[in-house]
């Protein structure tokens, strides 16, 4: 049987998704019974006031965060009852993290933040070094990258974050506001980036609080109180983008 | 496997980003096994030659003087003796080379070499059928006096004969200590020569050596000899005794090496621990973005663990090299055997395990870092301290204020750093004190038992006459008559000296800690390795035997005593039988004070034409001279260490405060008064680390150094605590060059953009 598009499971599934911290003995929901599901090569945007519980259950599907309860499904195989080192090894090949602060780490050259997923998913040096090459390429730092991220502004820093994100061919990329500290000029070609990449297959859920970032995305879902309000856009997935389903199962293989 | 690569990238890049601080834990291990491989090395026989020259030269483990030849055949079938050297006939002559005298013990050796203690030939050759003057000389013997092979040996029996031998070996013996520590020098010649030299049987002296089957038990041959000769024994030394002359010095040393390097690895680990769990704090961010990329927890913490532990192991191996340069300098050429593996191997792996042990705590922590980027790593809030309260009731400008408030924000981090720097303080402390203790041996000679800077020995005038130029001289305040005799303790089994300088009525100012000073005929004081030796204690009576004849003394007291590992037996002339004491052996001068000891010397040679043998006292203080650079090395290291510790402590005050920054500029507060707020927050708790570790220094090291007194003989009472001012010094330097220190860091954040400030 041949994968067809119709059979390919969801990048993410999540049902009944549940998260509650404990502040001092006192329980406080962040996530409250999510179900949500992405397909291969959608852009999700995931909007909602501050407290809403956004950057949670973007964390919790990168298991950055463990949940309360509920389930995860990447790829078609359950996730959320992973260890915290299955899930290390889970997000070196399938997923890749842009955060607000960008995280590049300061003591490494932007060469070396590039090129580190790529190293520690297993490639060779000389692999690693091609595949910076052609990120940085890509996204118009190759000059950059002998620097060092304190030597950028906050744009070029996202960008290097995004070439770092995308080092390993992630099938899922999650992008925590990843505009939310940069300038309208550089949130226009962070943006400009993202599309781009999700026009070459690459399935993307971003979280952000600002409805003009969000309408680049192909559907729209609100969070408010940690529940799922709306989910706008969800008929709206139709230009399924070339060769993404085909990228997932090549990734998988 | 596939983790390596980005690893090695990420431990480089962390590495690059902080050399200094590698630089110094490096050093700083280093430092500490350099030490330990040191004192390990001093303290293990290796150093002692006297293990290599015994086996090498099968020596005897007893060594027994008579007055006439034992008998042979007796003395090899007592219990455990294998095999007996000589007897061989040995005189008493004096060697008179550019003016000055030794005494030298003459021995007979057989042409052909004898089975046991050979004597070692190290230069020129044995001796040859028809060596009509020719004699070998032991090597620290001809050292001391710069005789060469081929060069002359002119000895004077006590018939006043000179006959002009002439040396032709070298040799090294196990059978006694060095020259001069011990005396008199040993040369060996034919018998035949020595039979011209010295014709008369009863001024020469037989001596016998016994090769024991068990060198630990030498009780049952040294009593079996003593009822086998009985009265006949003049002296007897054991292997031990020898091997004890051999490394006085050195153990001493080795000990202060120890101690210093035990308790410097205990602050290495301080420091190494502080330093990996600051940096692991400051790198919170970091690690939680390797985690978002795929590290697990244990990866993490095996980097954190290769990256500081390779630090640790770099400083160990760079120990190891520098422990073997230190100790050859430290012996200053005597031959160096190298350490055996096994302290060797415990040095490198405890240290290893201690380097582990601290560097895997804070990892674990590292290890543990949730992987959410943004979690916040910012300190406890809290109300002000009640430090900080004081200081607001005390109307301290503010930054004094918010610096007393931030030095407590972590608590343990806080406490650790206090540790940090006291503990180093607190070894440097003991370092002073052991500096200014030497201080004293040379300044105040008569506190250690050195009141007479001179020594007088009549030699060719008689002793009424050098008694009258000595005392002639205007700076000789005080000539006490004295004479020294080997005393056998009561179980005959080995020699202590008896040391008779003034009599009971006008004493020698002997430096009496315990107990009294001998006052009446039959008194003596003795130092606390003799006390050790015969187990007893003040107001005992005690018998020996001096010369065949018993001498029962009652004893009054224990003085410092920094001769012959404390066994020495002090007492008045007058309480010695009249045939060792009349006419007296030498005169000890004690001279006004400020007078020139070399001026007097000069005053008293010319005075008597020569006639006299002056010699001058050697402090003990100037054979230990090489501690004082041991000192300084150790300072040096422990500096090291305390700085380690504030680097650390300064990176977390600022980590912690890097946001508060921009509030406190905000509020109106001037660069300066940030930087002064950052500094106050560090330095709070360097103050706090000088003063516990100079007051815990200064409680302890007067009675550590008397420990080490008692236990090699010396006795207790010689330990100083250094002076207030020193101490006053010391913690001033510490304090202000840790600010110093501190406040670069601090002006460049104060100064800096805020966001650009590291977090």
């Amino acid at each position: 049987m041949t994968p067809s598009a119709v059979e390919t499971p969801p990048v993410v599934d999540t049902v009944n998704l549940v998260k509650i911290y404990q502040d001092g003995g006192v329980p406080v929901p962040a996530v409250r019974g999510v179900d949500l599901r992405v397909a291969p090569g959608e852009f999700v945007a995931i909007m909602g006031p501050s407290g809403s519980g956004k950057s949670t259950l973007v964390h919790m599907l990168g298991g950055l965060e463990a949940r309360t309860s509920g389930e995860i499904w990447l790829d078609g195989r359950r996730a959320d009852t992973l260890g915290e080192s299955a899930w290390a090894l889970l997000r070196r090949r399938k997923i890749g993290f842009v955060f607000q602060f960008f995280n590049l780490v300061a003591n490494m050259t932007v060469a070396d933040n590039v090129e580190l997923p790529a190293l520690l998913a297993g490639a060779s040096a000389r692999e690693a070094r091609r595949r910076r090459e052609h990120l940085l390429g890509e996204l118009g730092l190759a000059d950059r990258a002998d620097a060092a991220p304190s030597q950028l502004a906050g744009g070029e820093q996202q960008r290097v974050a995004l070439a770092r994100a995308l080092a390993n061919e992630p099938s899922l990329l999650l992008a925590d506001e990843p505009t939310g500290n940069l300038d309208s000029r550089n949130t226009r070609d962070v943006l400009r980036l993202l599309a781009e990449v999700h026009r070459e297959g690459q399935t993307v859920i971003m979280v952000t609080h600002d409805a003009r970032v969000a309408s680049l995305a192909d559907r729209v879902v609100s969070l408010l109180d940690g529940q799922i309000v709306d989910d706008g856009g969800a008929g709206l997935v139709r230009r399924r983008p070339r060769g993404g389903a085909g990228g997932v199962v090549e990734l998988r293989g | 496997m596939s983790t390596v690569r980005a690893s090695v990238r990420w431990i480089r890049a962390d590495l690059r980003a902080r050399r200094g601080q590698t630089l110094l834990t490096v050093l700083a291990v280093a430092g500490i096994v350099t030490a330990l491989i040191t004192s390990a090395t001093l303290l293990e026989d290796g150093t002692n030659p006297w293990r290599a020259l015994f086996a090498e030269s099968r020596g005897a483990h007893v060594w027994i003087h008579t007055g006439e030849a034992p008998d042979r055949v007796a003395l090899s079938r007592l219990p455990g003796v294998v095999g007996v050297a000589g007897p061989y006939r040995s005189a008493p002559v004096t060697l008179t080379l550019n003016g000055k005298k030794s005494p030298v013990a003459l021995r007979e050796t057989p042409e052909t070499p004898p089975g046991i203690a050979v004597p070692l030939i190290r230069d020129g050759r044995a001796l040859r059928t028809g060596d009509a003057d020719g004699v070998i000389v032991e090597r620290s013997f001809a050292r001391a006096l710069g005789l060469r092979v081929g060069g002359p040996f002119p000895v004077t029996a006590l018939n006043g004969a000179t006959h002009p031998l002439v040396v032709v070996g070298l040799a090294d013996s196990a059978e006694q200590g060095f020259y001069p520590e011990w005396t008199p020098g040993l040369a060996w010649t034919l018998p035949s020569v020595l039979a011209r030299v010295e014709p008369a049987l009863g001024r020469s002296e037989s001596v016998t050596g016994l090769r024991l089957a068990d060198g630990e038990a030498t009780l049952p041959a040294v009593h079996g000899a003593v009822t086998l000769l009985d009265g006949q024994i003049q002296r007897m030394s054991t292997w031990r005794e020898v091997r004890a002359s051999m490394e006085l010095d050195n153990r001493l040393l080795g000990l202060l090496l120890a101690l210093f390097g035990v308790t410097g690895l205990v602050a290495a680990a301080l420091a190494i621990a502080n330093a990996v769990g600051g940096r692991v704090l400051t790198q919170t961010r970091d690690i939680a973005t390797l985690k978002s990329l795929g590290y697990t927890r244990g990866q993490v913490f095996g980097v954190l663990m290769a990256e500081h532990g390779a630090l640790g192991l770099i400083g160990i191996a760079v120990g190891l090299g520098c422990g073997q340069v230190a100790a050859s300098f430290v012996l200053d050429g005597v031959p160096l055997s190298p350490l055996s593996p096994v302290p060797l191997l415990a040095i490198a792996g405890g240290t290893a395990a201690v380097v582990t042990v601290a560097v895997a705590l804070p990892a674990w922590r590292g290890g543990r870092t949730p992987p959410v980027p943004a979690a916040p790593a910012a300190p406890p809030r809290g109300h002000l301290s009640r430090l900080a309260r004081l200081a607001l009731l005390a109307r301290l400008p503010p930054a004094l204020v918010l610096g007393s408030r931030d030095a407590f924000t972590r608590r343990l981090p806080a406490f650790l750093s206090i540790f940090g720097v006291a503990i180093p303080m607190m070894m440097i402390t003991i370092a002073l004190g052991c500096w200014s203790t030497l201080d004293d041996f040379l300044r105040h000679p008569e506190r250690v038992g050195q009141a007479a800077a001179l020594v007088v020995r009549p030699a060719k005038l008689p002793a009424d006459e050098a008694a009258r130029i000595a005392r002639a001289d205007p700076d000789v305040l005080v000539a006490h008559p004295g004479a020294e005799v080997p005393a056998l303790e009561p179980e005959q089994t080995r020699s202590v000296l008896a040391r008779a300088t003034g009599t009971s009525a006008e004493p020698y100012p002997f430096s009496v800690v315990e107990g009294r000073m001998f006052a009446a005929r039959g008194e003596a004081v003795a130092g606390q390795g003799l006390l050790d030796l015969l187990d007893v204690s003040i107001g005992d009576r005690v018998r020996l035997t001096v010369g065949g004849t018993p001498l029962i003394v009652h004893l009054v007291g224990r003085v410092v005593e920094p001769d012959h590992d404390g066994e020495v037996l002090s007492l008045g002339i007058d309480s010695l039988p009249a045939k060792d004491a009349v006419p007296p052996q030498f005169y000890s001068l004690v001279l006004r004070p400020g007078a020139d000891p070399a001026a007097v010397r000069a005053r008293l040679l010319a005075a008597s034409g020569e006639a006299l043998e002056v010699q001058r006292v050697v402090n003990p203080a100037e054979r230990l001279a090489v501690i004082r650079v041991v000192i300084v090395a150790l300072i040096g290291v422990l500096a090291l260490l305390g700085l380690a510790n504030l680097l650390t402590a300064g990176a977390l005050g600022l980590r912690d405060h890097a946001f508060d920054l921009a509030v406190l500029k905000a509020m109106g507060l001037t660069p300066r008064q940030v930087a002064a707020t950052l500094v106050t927050g560090t330095g709070l708790l360097i103050v706090l680390g000088v003063v516990a570790g100079i007051a815990a220094g200064a409680s302890v090291v007067g009675g550590l150094i008397d420990l080490q007194g008692h236990t090699s003989g010396v006795g207790a009472g010689i330990g100083r605590t250094p002076s207030a001012l020193t101490l006053t010094v010391a913690a001033l330097v510490a304090v202000g060059a840790s600010l110093l220190v501190t406040l670069i860091p601090a002006g460049r954040a104060a100064r800096a953009q805020v966001p650009v400030t590291a977090r």
